[in-house]
């Protein structure tokens, strides 16, 4: 009964386990605290702007979304 | 995207530059911008790098996915968001109101 009962709850971790593997989005790997890494990319206007730029001046919201024309 | 355009004054207050960042090419993202009235900076990350970087490529199918990180002014990651919620600019704007807060 008792290994029964550990038999199912071991299944159910794997399935926990498999499940949450299994649609990869990308996660960062940087961490609350770690140094943004600087870049160097072209505006609308074809300006570069670089996030060091703010350095000293302002908060940064980087907003990274998937593609234009999708919703958010 | 259009969600930031709309709280744009809310996170001018709060001394914090909007930028959006996407591998569209800056051609691409000016007819977004136009689009949706975004007035905040769309860059483009035509070579993926930024986003390699910050670990929100997604390799095979080579775009960017939602994610929303929050830097300090001394260039710190205050506030990370993945995913769906990332769409939702509230947990940003929290994030940047208590770094007003900070002398």
């Amino acid at each position: 009964m008792v290994k029964k009962a550990f038999g199912a709850a071991l299944l159910f971790v794997l399935a926990s386990v498999a499940l949450a593997q299994q649609p990869a989005p990308p996660r960062t790997h940087l961490k609350l605290g770690d140094t943004a890494p600087d870049f160097a990319l072209r505006d609308t206007a074809g300006k570069e702007v670089k996030l060091s730029d703010f350095r000293g001046k302002k908060n940064v919201i980087l907003a990274f979304y998937v593609f234009a024309f999708t919703g958010g | 995207m259009k969600a930031y355009q709309a709280d744009i004054a809310k996170f001018e207050e709060s001394d914090t530059q909007i930028l959006g960042i996407s591998v569209d090419s800056p051609y691409a993202n000016k007819r977004f911008a136009e689009d949706l009235g975004v007035t905040f900076p769309l860059l483009s990350d035509f070579k993926r790098k930024a986003s390699k970087d910050y670990g929100v490529l997604n390799e095979e199918q080579g775009f960017a996915t939602r994610a929303t990180f929050v830097v300090d002014k001394e260039g710190i990651i205050k506030h990370i968001e993945q995913g769906n919620t990332a769409i939702d600019p509230n947990g940003a704007y929290q994030a940047c109101s208590m770094l007003k807060k900070k002398p």
